[in-house]
C-alpha cells in the first residue's frame, strides 16, 4: 500500500499554491458581493445544503429554504 | 421593497414602538453582512427588552406585537415575511457591548443595526457557547478586512476570551 502511495504522482507546490490562491480569490469575490446578492447566495446555499442535512437527521421546523426575494 | 428588506424594517418598527429598546442583527446573517455568504436558516436578533418590574425575562411582548401584525410564532422563532427570526435578549456585558456598538448598515434603503465583526467573534468564542462550528465561524470572520485586529485583541483580552 505504501509503495503505491509513493508511486502516486503529487501536485507541485506551485500548483497547490495556485489552487489556494484561486480559493482565496473566490472568497474575496463572494465577500465583495452586494448585500442582496449575498442573501441570494445564502438562499442558494440553503437549497444545496438542506437535502444533504435531511439525509443525516430530521430537519428542524425553521430549517427550510427562505421563500422570499432578497 | 423586497421581503427581506421588509423583515429588516420590521425590526426598526419594533424599536420605534418601544417593543425592544435596542436591537442588532447577530449570528450567521451578521457574518453575511460583514464577510461571505454562509449557510443559515434563521435571523438572530440580539435585543434589549424594555425595563420591567418583573425579574423574569419574557419575549411575550415581542411575540404579541408581531402577532398583531400577522407574524406567527413557530417554536422559538417568529416568521417575519417568511424569514424565521429568533430574538435573543442580551445575556451579559459582552452582549450589551455588542448591542451598544453595533454598526448601522444599509440594506436596500433600510437602515439595519448589525453587531460589529469583532464582537461577533467574541460572542462566538464565549465559554458557554464554544462549539467547533462556532470557532470555525469566528476564524472565518477574523480574516475579514472589516475586522480591526487591535480592537479584536483588546476585546478578547477584556472579556478573557481566546481562539
Amino acid at each position: 500500500m505504501s509503495e503505491r502511495s509513493a508511486a502516486q504522482p503529487r501536485p507541485s507546490a506551485e500548483l497547490l499554491e495556485r489552487l489556494r490562491e484561486g480559493k482565496a480569490q473566490l472568497r474575496a469575490r463572494r465577500c465583495n458581493l452586494s448585500l442582496p446578492e449575498k442573501v441570494e447566495a445564502v438562499i442558494e446555499l440553503q437549497r444545496a445544503c438542506l437535502p444533504l442535512l435531511a439525509r443525516q437527521r430530521p430537519l428542524r421546523p425553521w430549517e427550510r429554504v427562505w421563500e422570499l426575494e432578497p | 421593497m423586497s421581503r427581506f428588506a421588509t423583515a429588516l424594517a420590521v425590526l426598526n418598527d419594533m424599536k420605534a414602538a418601544g417593543v425592544v429598546q435596542e436591537y442588532a442583527v447577530a449570528g450567521a446573517m451578521a457574518i453575511v453582512f460583514w464577510s461571505e455568504p454562509v449557510p443559515t436558516y434563521d435571523l438572530d436578533v440580539l435585543v434589549w427588552l424594555p425595563p420591567s418590574f418583573s425579574s423574569i425575562v419574557t419575549l411575550s411582548g415581542i411575540y404579541q406585537w408581531l402577532a398583531a401584525r400577522g407574524y406567527r410564532a413557530d417554536a422559538e422563532h417568529v416568521i417575519v415575511e417568511q424569514l424565521p427570526v429568533q430574538f435573543l435578549p442580551a445575556h451579559n456585558a459582552l452582549a450589551d457591548e455588542a448591542l451598544r456598538t453595533a454598526a448601522t448598515l444599509d440594506y436596500q434603503g433600510v437602515a439595519v443595526r448589525v453587531v460589529r465583526p469583532e464582537h461577533l467573534i467574541a460572542l462566538y468564542l464565549e465559554a458557554g457557547a464554544r462549539t467547533p462550528r462556532r470557532r470555525e465561524r469566528a476564524a472565518l470572520l477574523a480574516e475579514s478586512p472589516h475586522v480591526d485586529q487591535q480592537r479584536l485583541r483588546d476585546l478578547l483580552e477584556r472579556h478573557g476570551l481566546e481562539f
